[in-house]
């Protein structure tokens, strides 16, 4: 029996979910993520996926025009 | 008997009397050993194989840091380290997480068993190539299951596994482990894992309080997990397999 592989892994549409626990900062999903981060690691994480997300969209931009 | 639960309900490779019996007498010795013990450490020569009568054990990997992964867990009527016998030591760790009671199987009875019974052979092979399933199910829970869904899976598996040796009643059973053992287990943080168990209860899939796990709706759990027990060949007496699985003589 033969099947086609698929593409490899999209990128992924669906937030994580950030929760706070015990004082430490929690990131569920996507997919296989799973992480605890004191807060200031998680803190300067969401700092820098924001940054790196303005960076994609220009990115985007420049790619359609 | 020692091996009663090697290859129990296990699909097509239930041991005949003689090949059980020629088991039984291949063991040397049986001792117990204490919880958290270091059985054999990687890199160690190994001329014997142990056979898990009692307890729970674990094989594992410490990372620079010394935090640790677990890679396996074994349970009773597993072979913990048969792999060793052709490789003859280990690339990590093996130690108890409970109290255990094992028997040590001689590299040199395998040798006789290898040359004198091929099927017997057929079936330890089958035992590794099973490890070997539940490691490729461990890659994939950590690869793509969250926090919730790898702990599911683990537990799914285990009550499986368990029930499969006459240790759970598929909804309940002793696990003896800690949330930081399921944390090594998990990839996951003790806290992570406390979170997980409590969503779980929460949720009325499972609760795991003092080294128990109750199963309180098994399909959502393992829904939740994307948990199928394939990979487990567990015997289905409901189907028999095909001819070319079929136990040769």
């Amino acid at each position: 029996m033969t099947g086609v592989l698929s593409s490899p892994q999209p990128p992924e549409t669906e937030a994580g979910v950030a929760t706070a626990e015990d004082g430490v900062v929690l990131l569920d999903g996507p997919d296989g993520v799973a992480v605890t981060m004191t807060p200031a690691a998680a803190r300067s994480t969401g700092e820098s996926l924001i940054e790196a997300a303005r960076r994609a969209e220009a990115q985007l931009a420049a790619r359609r025009s | 008997m020692l091996t009663d639960r090697f290859l129990r309900d296990r699909r097509g490779v239930s041991l005949e009397a003689g090949e059980r019996a020629r088991l039984e007498a291949a063991i040397s010795t049986t001792s117990t050993v204490e919880s958290r013990k270091i059985i054999a450490r990687a890199g160690e020569w190994l001329d014997q194989s142990t056979l898990l009568v009692e307890g729970i054990m674990s094989r594992y990997l410490d990372d620079r840091d010394g935090l640790r992964q677990l890679v396996a867990i074994h349970l009773p009527g597993d072979f913990v380290d048969l792999h060793a016998y052709p490789l003859k030591h280990l690339d990590h760790d093996v130690g108890t997480m409970t109290p255990a009671t094992i028997a040590i199987v001689p590299h040199v009875e395998l040798d006789a068993i290898t040359e004198e019974m091929p099927e017997l052979t057929r079936k330890l092979w089958f035992a590794t190539l099973l490890d070997a399933a539940i490691h490729r199910a461990w890659l994939f829970r950590l690869g793509r299951l969250d926090a919730i869904g790898r702990v599911a899976h683990f537990f799914c598996e285990t009550n499986v596994r368990l029930q499969s040796a006459g240790l759970s009643d598929g909804r309940q059973f002793t696990l003896g482990l800690t949330q930081a053992d399921v944390a090594e287990i998990c990839g996951l943080t003790t806290v992570h894992v406390n979170r997980v168990v409590r969503h779980l209860r929460e949720e009325g899939l499972c609760t795991f309080r003092n080294g128990k796990v109750e199963i309180l709706d098994a399909a959502k759990l393992a829904r939740r997990g994307q948990f199928d027990p394939a990979y487990l060949y567990i015997d289905d007496p409901a189907s028999p397999p095909p001819p070319d699985q079929r136990p040769r003589r």
